[in-house]
């Protein structure tokens, strides 16, 4: 077998992400767009592979086999790999996955990953319609779960329950995030800004959570550029990122298989992030900047604490305390994550290696300072499964 | 497009008032769609049931063709404990999706360590907002749900449905 070749990110870019007047394809195009303006040495035809993520695309654009139409509205002609994956809100960081082996291996040499989701439809229910398909529907659906803040609320009464978090220390994390959109342009909050006050005083969706605890559901589109180093270094004259490990664990589809003692410990993100961090030969403390999926501000308390960022338990005091700002032990959601930047399902894991791709290359909006090592982490749906990538300015050696 | 009664805007006129089952929101739960009818059959009887593997004695839920633990596929259809306690639950007063009443209430069930079944989140009926709690007992209970038709070369059969869901013991 031919010697193991090294993966990096090149670049990327995202299309607006909000409630658009765009069709699904239109997204994508803007996405591939704006990450051939990120990425300047970039040639459509240097495209051999291409990967979509979606997950609405079968329901809400009625395009079941989504990647020869991206093909044609990007005029591709890929010859390793052309297929869409579909992980719920891990999509393009499955993708992304997907595609380090494919570039490690010698089957793929430029693959462009793309995610994108139109949400919104002519009629607002059909959007919490469709999200009882995204769960195990006959079981869990069937009760009625389907939007997500209900699922996320109780986990976040079993968290204050059990280790005594606060509202004010889940205001700690969108305040923060907040913060750190600021700049971003194509987010679907871009321009807004967040006080304590207005955190804590905002309307109640689901008790405990007010309006700035939960994410949007975004329409919109992201796309990365997965390359060999010598590909890579072709077309970029930037720092490589190298894709160091990844990990992705699933123990369930419904409630009844839920592996927790409570909702409020997620062992199931403990394991996909140590298998990330041993392919990647590093522990938590290397990370120097971090994008989870902070779907709500206790999705994000309870990944510091699950990824080994911070004591379980211990993650609400820890957000409070400034260790997710740029100063702090570990920068969180350094572009606003889903909170501020949005959530397309599919379109998320590619925002967020966008992100972690700049931060190691040292051209962040919010630049963490001598970032070397990041990682990115999606949850999927009623947090069934766990996505971890983690990059590196040098290669696993 | 105004002047329009909404009555009147139907969009696709072929599938007016036509069953889809991709939109259902129930399973279908006739023996021509699954291989585990048994457990609807026993919800119609009022019985909480699922599979247990008779090579291993795992009992999984929900039930299952192959025993999820050796991958046997003899397995035999046991009864669930009704009974189960709430350790937390969420009440949705706007945006339940269509088909659910308001307000939608889920808890976290812990049906006791004996329990082969630990939890699940049940959907709690016939509870006003504000009333359940913590610690609460609840109980299993069925229901009916819309029938869907079944093209049976030229004729329609008609699927009854059952569900069920939990309600607080008082």
């Amino acid at each position: 077998m031919a010697q193991k070749k090294n993966a990096v990110i090149v670049g990327g870019g995202t299309s607006k992400f909000g409630v658009r007047q765009a069709h699904l394809l239109d997204m994508v195009q803007e996405a591939a767009k704006a990450c051939a303006d990120d990425i300047p040495g970039l040639k459509p035809t240097d495209i051999d592979g291409l990967i979509i993520a979606t997950t609405m695309a079968g329901r809400h654009s009625s395009a079941l086999n989504t990647a020869p139409l991206v093909v044609h509205r990007l005029g591709l002609r890929p010859t390793s790999i052309c297929i869409r994956v579909d992980t719920l809100c891990a999509g393009s960081n499955s993708a992304i996955i997907i595609a380090k082996g494919l570039v490690e291996s010698g089957i793929a040499d430029v693959i462009l990953v793309t995610g994108g989701e139109k949400v919104y439809m002519p009629q607002r229910w059909e959007t919490n319609y469709t999200q009882l398909a995204v769960n195990d529907h006959d079981w869990d659906s069937a009760m009625g779960l389907g939007v997500p803040p209900p699922f996320f609320a109780m986990i976040a009464k079993m968290h204050m329950k059990r280790y005594g978090t606060t509202k004010e220390q889940m205001a700690h994390v969108s305040v923060t995030n907040y913060g750190y959109g600021e700049g971003h342009t194509n987010g679907h909050f871009a321009g807004r800004t967040l006080t304590m006050e207005q955190a804590l005083e905002a309307r109640l969706i689901a008790d405990p959570f007010g309006l700035y605890d939960c994410c949007p559901l975004s329409d919109g589109a992201s796309a990365v550029i997965v390359a060999s180093e010598e590909r890579a270094k072709a077309m970029s004259n930037r720092p490589l990122v190298y894709l160091r490990g990844t990990g992705q664990h699933a123990t369930h589809s419904m409630s009844a298989g839920w592996p927790g003692e409570t909702l409020a410990e997620w062992p199931h993100l403990n394991k996909a992030a140590q298998v990330a961090y041993k392919n990647a030969k590093l522990t938590p403390k290397d990370i120097d900047v971090a994008q989870t999926h902070d779907c709500f501000t206790i999705s994000e308390i309870i990944e510091l604490e699950e990824l080994g960022f911070c004591k379980k338990g211990e993650g609400g005091a820890f957000v409070a305390s400034g260790e997710i700002g740029i100063n702090g032990t570990i920068p969180t959601n350094t572009d606003g994550g889903l909170l501020v930047y949005g959530h397309p399902f599919g379109a998320s894991g590619a925002r967020q290696a966008i992100e972690i791709c700049k931060q190691l290359q040292g051209r962040a909006i919010h630049q963490v300072k001598d970032a070397a090592f990041g990682l990115t982490h999606n949850l999927s749906g009623t947090c069934a499964q766990h996505t971890v990538v983690v990059y590196g300015k040098e290669p696993v050696k | 497009m105004a002047e329009l009664q909404k009555a009147e805007i139907v969009g696709t006129p072929a599938l007016n008032g036509t069953y889809i089952s991709e939109m259902d929101i129930w399973p279908l739960e006739t023996q021509e769609f699954n291989r585990i009818y048994p457990f609807y059959d026993n919800l119609r009887a009022g019985k909480f049931t699922t599979t247990k593997c008779k090579k291993c004695g795992h009992i999984a839920y929900p039930p299952q063709v192959i025993c999820p633990k050796c991958w046997s596929d003899e397995l035999d259809w046991v009864e669930l404990p009704q009974r189960a306690k709430v350790v937390t639950f969420t009440e949705t007063q706007a945006g339940a999706p269509l088909g659910f009443d308001s307000p939608l209430i889920i808890a976290w069930l812990t049906f006791g360590d004996k329990s082969p079944l630990k939890h699940l989140l049940g959907r709690i009926v016939n509870c006003k907002e504000g009333e359940l709690k913590d610690g609460d007992e609840v109980k299993f209970v069925t229901f009916s749900v819309p029938a869907h038709p079944i093209e049976v070369k030229k004729d329609t059969k008609v699927c009854e449905r059952v569900f069920y869901a939990f309600e607080r013991v008082k």
